[in-house]
């Protein structure tokens, strides 16, 4: 007996989980060999960001993916399947360690995203020499790191593996702003930093503790199903009260690491006080995970395990879960509540609650045979509005900034509410068409990967222009155009991008957005949805104002007397940087088919089983 | 006078008595975030608010209040979190250190030369 359980944990974690985990796996072994080297002073041999260099290599090739060992034939200890490869498109969505973790393509995906950003990003930190050779091991190694802890965000199944990615990608990402000693911004910075990081996960993590609770498990599918039961069964106010408290407390994690308003006030500091190249690395890597994260929690509380556990006829439509709370209070409550108020004063009239009951379930007859849809209305809700005031707010406050960093902080804020605004649309679709809702997040993870470029180019730009000028204000921009062809014209094309205007690639991640909003509302009449639509509109209209500034003064306004002068041109390797990220954003239109077969095949089982 | 005694003043000690103590907690640790001007009493708060949901953990994993439990996953769940709260105040208080270096203060009030 126990030696089967034993035979049968060691088969699963070994055979099964294992394989599955291999790129944290790599990443962990590169983080250990680079602090051995520094042990055994190999590091002034060997430069260490070359063997965090083959690391992410060795991972990106573990990635590809493997078919995992089946899980029955694993169980019967007996067949072992070599390692096969299978298209992205086929590969099955298999929970690994016990149901803590998942592996399936939209995982491969988003750590292929970050992957591959990783290597931009060293190509990118070793032009600009940011750190000095010995510092190297520090650096990468909080660099591995995070991204471990991003990968970890990317697979999350439960919740302690979603605190756990959190925190794990967090505390290293502190001390990389810290990383330039010595100056003082950088420590004002990452004190700001750590403190609002450390507190919005204290009460991420008591909104956990109130979620699980009340839902008796903390596996998210586990919980799914029994949120289904508990709005199947006419649930008290105080229950969707707590569960509301809880699933707004974790969004403040959520959206502090997604920047997101009213949890952004860390963003702007700390990308003036950090070095450009931090930055790139926390608007880009940092937000993918966390916008990965925030499309796991959002579907996974919105889909049922599988249709045979779920008590109701329900599984066909995967309800949406997740955020009980405030349409709790709006909608569903809306008569609970009213029946609460009843007992409350007339405690003898508990044969009219009944009635009242009865005249709910006949009336609402529809929405209880989808126990989620409340969820899923209260969720897309919240996401939604939260998008909403993080996009304008990001655009209207970025009008007034001087500072290059702080006005891509803002612009990295604003990026952050449109990417959100592809969730609700997955949410509010993913109970009546779930390929669509596939496509909506599809749209998402194009978004994210077109970002990449679009915003390592422009904090390569800010890095490289610091590096020759010492100066970091809009205003010694001035005259670009005359001094250095390359960064003016690269970065225009760049921040034209941004703003999303055809024919450049940003405008391919909009309207990939933007079509699901569109899609969405067609499909299910939601109209918050069309609000996002034009909110999101309008907000590109807005941002075409401060993108387009920058652009204006390097190409029109005049070289001034104290314009910081550049001490020498971009060498050939800060050129050939540029125009790598920038041939992609200009080019991309052409032919970015690729890119949407790879996402419609990476996310064909994410809802769709 | 039937509210001076609620229930929970009454009735035997179970679950809702722990949580009253973790929500007891994580408010401390709520206030003493937004109050507390040393960088060093924030993050004691935010040891507080940890703890706060550590106590939910183990409150809700208990087998002795309720039928359906947690079970061992909030007993997991307590002990990482305590594991990762030294972390994550070790390296806080590194960067506090670091800051103390530039500033020689650690009043978060003084951190105002970057404006956002």
């Amino acid at each position: 007996m126990f030696y089967e359980l034993v035979s049968q944990l060691s088969d699963s974690t070994l055979y099964q989980s294992l394989p599955a985990f291999g790129v944290e796996l790599v990443l962990c072994a590169t983080i250990v060999i680079m602090l051995l080297c520094r042990i055994f002073s190999l590091t002034e041999k060997i430069d260490a960001s070359y063997i965090a260099f083959i690391g992410v290599i060795v991972a990106l090739i573990v990635l590809s993916p493997m078919k995992p060992w089946d899980v029955s034939e694993a169980l019967d200890g007996i067949e072992i399947a070599s390692p096969v490869r299978v298209p992205l498109g086929d590969l099955p969505s298999v929970e690994i360690f016990t149901g803590m973790l998942v592996y399936d393509g939209f995982a491969v995906m988003i750590k292929t995203i970050l992957l591959v950003f990783l290597i931009l990003f060293f190509a990118f930190v070793k032009i600009t020499k940011i750190t000095r050779t010995e510092e190297n091991t520090d650096f990468f190694t909080l660099v591995l790191g995070a991204t471990l802890g991003m990968c970890i965000m990317a697979s999350a199944n439960h919740m302690l593996t979603i605190f756990m990615g959190i925190e794990m990608a967090s505390v290293p990402s502190y001390v990389m702003v810290a990383f330039m000693r010595g100056k003082k911004k950088s420590s004002e910075a990452a004190l700001k930093y750590a403190i609002f990081g450390a507190g919005a996960a204290g009460v991420m993590l008591y909104g956990i503790s109130l979620l699980s609770g009340m839902l008796n498990s903390a596996h998210i599918p586990t919980m799914a199903a029994n949120l289904a039961d508990i709005m199947s069964n006419s649930p008290d106010s105080s229950q969707l009260f707590v569960l509301g408290l809880g699933a707004m407390m974790l969004m403040v994690g959520l959206a502090f690491k997604l920047s997101a308003v009213p949890f952004h006030f860390w963003c702007p500091d700390v990308f003036e006080g950090a070095t450009a190249e931090v930055n790139a690395f926390l608007s880009i890597a940092s937000k993918a995970a966390a916008l990965a994260l925030l499309v796991r929690v959002a579907i996974g509380f919105s889909v049922l395990p599988t249709p045979t556990e779920t008590p109701v006829a329900v599984a066909e439509s995967p309800a949406v879960i997740e955020a009980p709370a405030d349409e709790a209070e709006l909608d569903a409550n809306r008569f609970f509540l009213v029946s609460d108020e009843q007992t409350a004063d007339d405690i003898a009239d508990a044969n009219v609650e009944v009635e009242a009951h009865g005249e709910e379930a006949v009336a609402n007859s529809e929405e209880l045979a989808d126990p989620l849809s409340q969820v899923r209305y209260f969720m897309a809700m919240l996401i939604g509005f939260i998008a909403i005031i993080t996009c304008t707010f990001g655009n209207l406050a970025a009008y007034a900034q001087t500072n290059i960093k702080r006005l891509l902080a803002y612009s990295t804020i604003a990026h952050a509410g449109y990417m959100m605004m592809a969730v609700p649309a997955a949410i509010a679709l993913s109970a009546e068409s779930p390929e669509l809702a596939q496509a909506a997040v599809g749209g998402l993870a194009i978004y994210i990967a077109i970002y990449v470029f679009m915003n390592l180019g422009a904090f390569a730009v800010v890095a490289f222009v610091r590096d020759t000028s010492g100066s970091e204000e809009i205003s010694d921009y001035a005259g670009m155009i005359g001094r250095s062809k390359i960064i003016a014209v690269c970065f225009t094309l760049i921040l034209v991008s941004l703003v999303g205007l055809p024919p450049l690639a940003g405008f391919i991640g909009k309207f990939a957005i933007f079509a699901s909003l569109a899609q969405g509302y067609s499909v299910t009449g939601q109209l918050y949805l069309l609000v996002l639509l034009i909110v999101g509109g309008l907000n590109s209209a807005i941002s075409l104002y401060y993108y387009l500034r920058i652009v204006k003064v390097m190409t029109i306004d005049p070289e001034a007397d104290d314009t910081a002068p550049m001490q020498r041109p971009l060498g050939m390797l800060q050129n050939s940087y540029l125009l790598l990220m920038t041939v992609p954003v200009a080019l991309l239109i052409v032919d970015w088919e690729f890119l949407n077969v790879w996402v419609t095949g990476a996310l064909a089982h994410l809802l769709v089983p | 006078m039937e509210w001076l005694t609620p229930d929970i003043l009454t009735e035997p000690v179970g679950l809702s008595h722990f949580l009253a103590v973790g929500a007891f907690l994580f408010v401390t640790g709520a206030v003493c975030m937004a109050t507390k001007r040393n960088t060093l009493g924030i993050l004691m708060g935010i040891e507080l608010v940890l703890n706060g949901a550590n106590i939910n953990f183990v409150a809700f994993a208990s087998p002795y209040f309720r039928e359906d439990n947690l079970g061992l996953d909030g007993h997991l769940m307590a002990l990482f979190v305590i594991v990762l709260a030294a972390a994550e105040a070790a390296v806080a208080l590194a960067i506090a250190l670091n800051y103390y270096n530039n500033y020689a203060t650690i009043d978060v009030d003084k951190a105002n030369e970057l404006k956002g």
